[in-house]
């Protein structure tokens, strides 16, 4: 307990340096934010283009499309604002900078994730959540207590997934020398994580199920509030499926950076 | 004298992309898995609704337009938008001005290696899957001439288009935000994301004032739309992406003209 009071006040004194560091520059931050605002919005509209002509995808109407797009943003903001820094992992390894993190008295993980806060990442909160907020209101969806925060909940879980999909895919670069490809192929996956997983054939819903989990980024927890009948049991288990995950790629990228050997100068 | 600086640099962009074969490998089975995912999900859609064509878009050419949109992203995109800024950032800039060749003209060659070798390694693959999955649904005659043509002038078109942005870029000193800014309105409004066939009336009209469309949306119509275009209507086509291309060509130079005076590098 006494220890994660200690990684806590470290990890805000960190934190509060980089975002300091980074208002330095205003106009960039500004900037990177409409970009990424107009990113979300893009979507939006090419969701609303693509209801204007069909009517319903695999029986899901546009607002629980929406839902489940609402969903995956806030899902995936964890990755953006918090886990930033593994995009810089194979840099770090490749030029030899990585032994710094090497020295320090604490886990090496940690104080490497947290030396990075990407604040455009906040947009994306904001247009998920005004995304979820007008779908819950369209489609008539109870407020209650058990539903907001079986709505928390689910979040929180189905944000480890892909946090932990990146983690093993930094951590490739520990093994080999150029791991930017891998990053790029599997972070195109977190554009898949939108769709109800019941459109693929019986193969890739078990890749996307089992292999890489996007199933679990938005379509398996949205069920417990778009539809409360038939929740499958894979839902139940996604929180605990979730942190085993997390668990398992942690430990990978820790094997990988006690492999790491520096580069001698 | 040029066209010899030229084919230097195109062959050292290639014996570079050479380098990186298996990042290639990678962007091919990336691109196969879009393939499945938008196969899918397209059935899906029209799976809900009765009439096969849906704004004279049938299943076939709706997937086979994504699929290859997105192929064509992977050997199109050079992000030269990134690679100015990054070099803008270090100062690198100072060492490729010093070139004896204009500066545009040492990026377009730079990386024009490197969109030839995508296009071989990703794009014919993709191609011929798509072909053998939808029964050899893309005629093959004519407008696959037109398509290369028009898919040259498109990656110029997209190339003026980063040139000018790029250029943007010595004033902001934002790199991330005026990136990714360029490459949603360009796949949007270009049609990458949906078919622009599938665009409300009035956002289509607005969006043809545009050169984007020019730039996906022209060059996939030939393989989708192959045998119905009359051979006046392909020049047309052709012709409106030359004149983008020129228009666009001339007012980056000019604008990078104006602009090189504001480089500054801090320290060396």
């Amino acid at each position: 307990m006494k220890r994660l009071g200690f990684y806590i006040s470290i990890y805000r004194k960190i934190i509060i340096q980089d975002i300091k560091s980074k208002m330095s520059y205003r106009s960039d931050f500004i900037i990177s934010m409409i970009g990424m605002i107009l990113t979300d919005i893009s979507e939006l509209a090419a969701f609303y283009i693509m209801f204007l002509n069909f009517p319903s995808v695999c029986g899901w109407s546009y607002h629980e499309m929406l839902f489940l797009y609402g969903f995956s943003l806030v899902a995936l903001t964890p990755l953006q604002c918090l886990f930033d820094n593994n995009w810089q992992l194979r840099h770090y390894v490749y030029e030899g900078d990585f032994i710094k993190y090497c020295f320090r008295p604490i886990n090496v993980f940690f104080y490497y994730i947290s030396e990075d806060f990407d604040t455009k990442g906040m947009g994306q909160f904001f247009v998920g959540m005004g995304t979820i907020i007008y779908a819950w209101y369209k489609l008539k969806l109870p407020v209650t207590f058990v539903n907001i925060a079986a709505l928390i909940v689910a979040l929180v879980a189905a944000s480890l997934f892909m946090v932990a999909i990146m983690n093993i895919a930094a951590a490739s670069c520990f093994f080999l020398t150029n791991s930017g490809y891998i990053m790029v192929t599997m972070n195109k996956f977190r554009d898949y994580a939108k769709y109800p997983v019941t459109i693929f054939p019986i193969f890739f819903r078990i890749i996307f199920t089992f292999i890489i989990p996007i199933a679990f980024i938005a379509y398996f927890p949205s069920l417990v509030i778009l539809r409360p009948q038939e929740i499958p049991f894979l839902t139940w288990f996604s929180p605990v499926y979730g942190i085993i995950f997390f668990y398992i790629s942690y430990k990978i990228w820790m094997f990988g950076a006690s492999k790491y050997s520096g580069t001698g100068s | 004298m040029r066209i010899k600086s030229w084919i230097a640099l195109t062959r050292v962009s290639i014996m570079d992309f050479m380098q990186f074969r298996l990042s290639a490998f990678v962007m091919l089975i990336g691109n196969i898995i879009y393939l499945i995912v938008i196969y899918n999900l397209w059935k899906a859609i029209y799976a809900s609704v009765d009439n096969a064509t849906i704004n004279g878009m049938s299943f076939n050419d709706t997937m086979i337009y994504l699929v290859l949109a997105s192929a064509q992203f992977t050997f199109m995109e050079a992000y030269l938008v990134w690679m100015m800024s990054r070099s803008i950032q270090s100062g690198k800039i100072v060492l490729d001005l010093l070139k004896p060749v204009p500066y545009s003209q040492y990026l377009l060659f730079g990386l024009e290696g490197g969109n030839i070798c995508a296009f071989v390694v990703t794009f014919i693959p993709t191609f011929i899957i798509v072909e053998i999955i939808t029964g050899g649904y893309i005629h093959i005659g004519i407008n696959i001439l037109f398509y290369l043509v028009a898919a040259t002038l498109g990656m110029l078109i997209n190339f003026a288009i980063d040139f000018f942005v790029g250029t943007i870029c010595l004033y902001t000193q934002s790199t991330w935000g005026i990136n990714i800014m360029k490459e949603v309105v360009v796949l949007f409004l270009s049609g990458a994301t949906v078919p622009l066939a599938f665009f409300p009336e009035t956002l289509r009209k607005i969006v043809m004032f545009f050169p984007f469309h020019a730039i996906y949306n022209t060059p996939l119509t030939f393989l989708t739309k192959g045998p119905e275009l009359s051979l006046a209507e392909s020049f047309i086509m052709v012709g409106e992406q030359a004149a983008w291309a020129i228009v666009l060509i001339i007012l980056g130079k000019i604008f990078w003209k104006l602009s090189e005076r504001v480089i500054t590098v801090n320290g060396g």
